[in-house]
């Protein structure tokens, strides 16, 4: 536990000019999201298992519009928070960062490319690890054509369509999801019709996944989805040139027209 | 402003799986998996994910209502109670206890549900009593 | 005999004019397509492309404006995205992604029209039909 006491002592420093710091919270022997408002409190402060934070802070700042609040941002985190803030969904201006580091451990059961943030924040808890080479995502490369719709069509045909990919995303905010829409995908079924759903939801990823594997994680049947995703955000990279969850300034490939 | 997460079992099917309830400024909001729950292991399937859709759905009635005249009357609990225990209890000694039924639901607790069959067993003396996840 | 399916989502303002001036130049091109006509390239959705194809089209062509030309300005742009990252998408799922292709053809590209549309019929025939590949 070599980042938490250092990140309660962040944590209680910045509670003296935030209402509120959005924090994991440990009791009842679990963990889970809490927004700690006082010290004493942060007693209960935790690290992992990690959640979808950014969804909770725009669950309470759309409530709370005025107030200012800190978050406890891994890498994943803030790039997520930086693709929400480009879509009007959270307002940065009321929001303090606490970076968070990922170990070595965490960033390879990611197997996350950036296991840090500093994009948002100087200040970063925990010592930045290297980046991890994504063997899954190599090792379906060399796949052919037939050879990847038999492994999605076997990987599909688990899901109980219980939308906890779409639902545990932290950059899924839509309140009209496409996926709920009985127009484009077939309901009645399970699992639901091949691809339909799956690609539906993976196209509606482009320039917002930025490979946190909340969906993965929260998937009853197992899908590795984060292997479809990052594939997809890597294309994203080079046909468009828009690294997700990188630069505030980048706007969303598919919002704008093209430079001409 | 208050967020919290309270963690709690899921209400509908038998496997129990943990998850926590948003609860934002006294109002239940959404639904977490409890990752590192022995059962669900971080994951919910659809109605877990939206057992807190009831909670505060507006369908819900929160007063006594008595059926006069065809309309549903606003009533008080006194009122509504005397009238389901003389009517029962009419029911009952008329057309014996067989002719009473009780119908329970996944989302009352597991209390209330103790509660009912205990009525309807010992003091109607009926064991018509099922529950919605039978049907 | 395989008769490939392929849907036209052809703009109301460019590609659609372009192939009825093949059919009033009677030019000849493959009975194979069935021509839908939507208000702007742009109006085309990966969800309909999907279903479109779950409906049973081996081929999906969308054809809109060249780019300057589009009647709602930027409607085109959106399709000139979508459509390359869609077909990267069926790559990786294990759909070939030659089944989906995007032209721009404009209203006095009758000629034009008829030699896509050969193109990818050819293409589409040399595919197996898509209820082999979606099941």
């Amino acid at each position: 536990m070599k980042r938490l006491e250092p990140l309660k002592k962040v944590v209680a420093e910045a509670l003296g000019e935030l209402e509120g710091v959005v924090a994991l919270r440990a009791k009842w022997g679990g963990v889970a999201p809490h927004l700690f408002k006082g010290q004493e409190e942060l007693e209960e402060l935790a690290i992992a298992p990690k959640y979808p934070l950014p969804q909770t802070l725009r669950l309470i700042q759309r409530a709370h519009p005025e107030s200012r609040l800190g978050l406890v941002a891994r890498g994943c985190e803030e790039r997520g928070l930086i693709e929400m803030a480009k879509r009007n969904q959270i307002d940065l201006e009321r929001v303090k960062v606490i970076g968070l580091a990922c170990t070595a451990e965490e960033a390879q059961a990611c197997r996350c490319a950036k296991p840090y943030p500093g994009l948002l924040t100087d200040i970063v808890v925990g010592e930045k690890t290297e980046p991890v080479a994504n063997e899954l995502v190599e090792g379906f490369l060399s796949k052919s054509g037939e050879e990847r719709l038999q492994f999605w069509k076997k990987e599909f045909a688990k899901c109980i369509k219980c939308y906890g990919c779409r639902n545990a995303c932290p950059q899924c905010f839509c309140p009209e999801c496409t996926l709920e829409d009985a127009l484009w995908v077939e309901t009645g079924r399970i699992p639901p019709p091949f691809p339909s759903f799956h690609l539906v939801r993976a196209m509606h990823t482009v320039g917002k996944c930025v490979g946190c594997c909340e969906c993965e994680l929260s998937c009853p049947a197992h899908i590795p989805l984060t292997t479809l995703y990052t594939l997809i955000r890597r294309e994203v990279g080079e046909l468009f040139g828009y690294q997700t969850g990188e630069s505030l300034e980048a706007k969303p490939p598919l919002v704008l027209p093209m430079e001409m | 402003m208050e967020y919290r997460n309270v963690l709690t079992t899921c209400v509908y099917c038998g496997a129990g799986c943990g998850l926590y309830l948003e609860v934002l400024d006294g109002r239940v909001v959404g639904t977490l998996p409890a990752k590192g729950h022995p059962v669900s292991e971080g994951k919910l399937c659809i109605k877990g994910w939206n057992a807190h859709a009831f909670i505060h759905h507006p369908d819900r009635l929160t007063k006594p209502l008595i059926r006069r005249d065809g309309r549903f009357i606003e009533a008080s609990w006194d009122e509504a109670l005397d009238l389901v225990a003389e009517r029962l209890a009419a029911i009952r000694e008329k057309d014996g206890p067989e002719a009473i039924a009780a119908l329970s639901s996944a989302k009352a607790t597991n209390e209330e549900n103790y509660l009912l069959q205990k009525f309807t067993r010992a003091v109607l003396g009926t064991n018509n009593i099922d529950h919605c996840a039978r049907l | 005999m395989y008769k490939p399916r392929i849907i036209g989502y052809l703009c109301t303002y460019c590609s659609y004019p372009g192939a009825d001036l093949a059919g009033t130049a009677r030019l000849k091109y493959p009975p194979n397509v069935n021509i839908i006509r939507v208000l702007c390239s742009g109006r085309v959705s990966p969800e309909l492309i999907l279903r479109t194809f779950r409906e049973g089209a081996d081929g999906v062509l969308v054809a809109g404006c060249h780019f300057g030309d589009c009647h709602f300005i930027s409607g085109n742009h959106r399709t000139a995205k979508r459509i390359p990252i869609l077909k990267k998408i069926l790559e990786y799922a294990g759909i070939e992604p030659q089944r989906l292709r995007l032209e721009w053809i404009s209203a006095s590209e009758g000629e034009r029209f008829t030699e896509v549309v050969k193109e990818f019929t050819e293409t589409i025939r040399a595919l197996p039909p898509i209820k082999e590949v979606l099941g």
